[in-house]
């Protein structure tokens, strides 16, 4: 089953279509069992005594595109996201990476996909004790064959953009956390990779450099055009730097969607609990919170401030306590499309508002 | 049932294939023996030509470089004490001894440890095979040894190397078992091949425990050297084996301490190597 001739212009980065994950002594059979019988997780521990790590997972990452995939502990995010370089190999599904079926790649080509293609950085940083800071960056040029001047050239390169540019001698012993991870960070990125795989790279730090490296790390990724997935079990730094976010629960795939998406329409009550203490003033737009434009007979459209649909509510507040009538006029093209008021305001503060437009 | 014919059955075939062993490998045990006392010959005899201070001297610049001057000259200053008690000749020996048997231990056990920390078959084969090495009493690897390799150093030599062998090997495998998940993640995920992932993060990692193996070698290959004195090793432990049969515990005494100066010094040198392998360069 190839597919790499068929694969469109515009191909997804990457693909995961229908992919499982199942671990035990019995897992061909408990494949075997989904396959023919669909059975769910339940069913298969019961059944066979193995665990689904990954559940029918189905995504796509688009180019430039930052995907987060939140959960907790044990929720499978992290079998999945080495699902996409098959660290591990999936039980049954395909993942494609630029349309090109990875689950039966030959060796050469596979390492030729994780050296040239996919990055990789992991949680516990995983810097080589015995190297210095600018070695442990050169390194995945160094296996790949790159010779020594040119790796040293680009490792610098590579550290001078994480803020290292002065720390190339040192050992890893002798960074911060945070700084450690920097290091991780600029060795995914001297591969030149298109997609970059962060295993909860920031979880292990405190929240102040957390959110430092959260936004450097979004800011670069952006910069430098790179794809990522991005894993995490803070929906805080889910919000803060994924384009879209799925939400994992015990292996499946609760919702995908963006921030804004996941906050103002949960898909379930899990979802729900999660998202209940996000705060929503930047990240909830105005397309999200406006009335119809009908709806609104207060005053003339054209007497009230306007804002484009991307405003978000700390804007919005702003605006409606400057205007006279306290209504703001939503304008996408050149033409009104909606209204928002304090109250519409309030109500998309709290959280259980439907919103009448904009939320797909 | 009485089960003395099956006992006697099994000795007698001990015997018979120690026997077919002697008449059919003779060459093959020449060979061995030639080669380990040509080279125990050698090296001995180098290293009496060489003035005794100056193998002082060399120890003491070793020693130095790896564990400060105080140490250096401390050994200098004991290997002298072992010329002035009359034992250089037997100290110079017993090192050769050792170190032959240790480097042997090195050049088998190593690569055995390593293909063993990858492959959990061969770790289940290889454990109670060392285990036993390490539980037998070890005047037993005499008995072999003397027939097929007759009364001298040679026979000292595989003896040694039997008992030297199961630490290396153990901390070689342990080591490289050992190398931890995310950096095995991190060499396939860079795309690095297998013989660079080996050499770049499986080797850094396992070489401390490859290291302390070592030393654990050499500390049983100094405990089995003496009681090798028995078969004519030479060396200090045929200094101390004679004297206690003359029951002269003076010399007994200087020979215990000069082994306990060799090992004090080489123990120290090779777990400094261990260690600064461990942490910075």
């Amino acid at each position: 089953m190839t597919r790499n001739d068929t694969a469109p212009y515009d191909a997804p980065l990457i693909e995961c279509r229908s992919v499982w994950k199942v671990f035990g002594d019995r897992s061909r059979d408990a494949i075997a069992a989904i396959k023919s019988r669909g059975l769910g997780k339940r069913e298969v521990l019961s059944e066979f005594g193995c665990v689904v790590g990954v559940h029918d997972a189905c995504f796509t990452v688009g180019k430039g595109e930052i995907f987060c995939i939140m959960g907790l502990s044990g929720s499978g995010k992290s079998t999945l996201i080495r699902l996409l370089n098959r660290l591990i190999d999936p039980s049954l599904g395909e993942v494609l990476v630029k349309g090109r079926a990875i689950n039966d790649m030959p060796a050469a080509e596979l390492r030729d996909l994780r050296a040239h293609t996919i990055g990789m950085v992991f949680q516990n940083v995983a810097l080589i004790p015995t190297r210095t800071v600018l070695e442990n960056a050169a390194f995945g040029l160094e296996v790949q064959g790159v010779a020594p001047a040119e790796r040293r050239r680009i490792a610098i390169d590579a550290l001078t953009r994480v803020g290292l540019g002065d720390w190339l001698n040192r050992y890893p012993r002798e960074l911060s956390g945070g700084m450690q991870q920097r290091v991780g960070l600029a060795r995914a990125l001297a591969a030149d990779p298109e997609i970059i795989l962060m295993d909860e790279p920031f979880s292990a730090l405190d929240p102040l450099i957390r959110r430092q490296l959260q936004d450097e790390f979004r800011q670069l990724t952006k910069q430098l055009g790179k794809s990522a997935v991005f894993i995490t079990h803070d929906l805080d730094e889910a919000i803060r730097i994924g384009d879209r976010i799925a939400i994992m629960k015990d292996g499946a795939m609760v919702q995908t969607g963006t921030a804004e998406e996941i906050v103002m329409n949960p898909a379930d009550q899990y979802v729900a609990d999660f998202v209940a203490g996000i705060s929503r003033i930047h990240l909830v737009k105005a397309g999200s919170v406006m009335m119809p434009v009908g709806a609104f007979t207060a005053a003339p459209l054209d007497a009230l401030p306007s804002a484009g649909l991307d405003a978000d509510i700390d804007r919005l507040i702003h605006l409606v306590l400057a205007s006279d009538h306290q209504a703001v006029a939503v304008i996408d093209g050149g033409k009104s499309v909606g209204v928002v008021t304090a109250r519409t305001l309030l109500e998309g503060l709290k959280g259980d508002h439907a919103p009448a437009a904009g939320v797909a | 049932m009485d089960l003395t014919p099956w006992v006697e059955a099994f000795d007698a075939s001990v015997d018979r294939s120690m026997a077919w062993a002697t008449d059919n490998g003779g060459l093959f045990f020449d060979l061995v023996r030639g080669a380990l006392e040509g080279l125990f010959d050698l090296m001995v005899d180098g290293l009496i030509f060489v003035p005794f201070w100056l193998v002082a001297i060399a120890f003491g610049g070793i020693a130095t470089r790896s564990l400060g001057w105080k140490a250096g000259l401390a050994s200098a200053a004991a290997l002298a004490f072992c010329r002035v008690m009359g034992l250089w000749t037997a100290t110079v020996e017993t090192m050769c001894l050792v170190l032959i048997s240790v480097v042997l231990a090195v050049i088998i056990g190593v690569p055995v440890g390593v293909v063993a920390g990858y492959s959990r078959r061969l770790t289940r084969i290889l454990e109670p095979m060392l285990d036993l090495i390490q539980t037998l009493p070890p005047y037993i690897y005499l008995l072999p040894a003397i027939a097929f390799l007759g009364y001298g150093p040679a026979t000292a030599i595989v003896a040694t190397f039997i008992v030297a062998v199961p630490p290396v090997v153990r901390l070689s495998a342990h080591g490289f078992r050992m190398t931890p998940i995310e950096f095995i993640e991190l060499g396939q995920a860079t795309g690095a091949r297998p013989l660079d992932a080996f050499l770049k993060i499986r080797v850094p990692f396992a070489l401390p425990s490859v290291m302390a193996g070592i030393n654990q070698s050499l500390m049983m290959a100094f405990g089995m050297v003496v009681i090798a004195g028995i078969v004519g090793s030479g060396g200090l432990g045929e200094t101390i084996y004679g004297a206690v049969r003359k029951l002269d515990i003076a010399l007994s005494v200087n020979a215990a301490i000069a082994i306990v100066i060799l090992t004090i010094i080489i123990d120290r040198i090779s777990q400094s190597a261990g260690n600064s392998n461990g942490g910075t360069r």
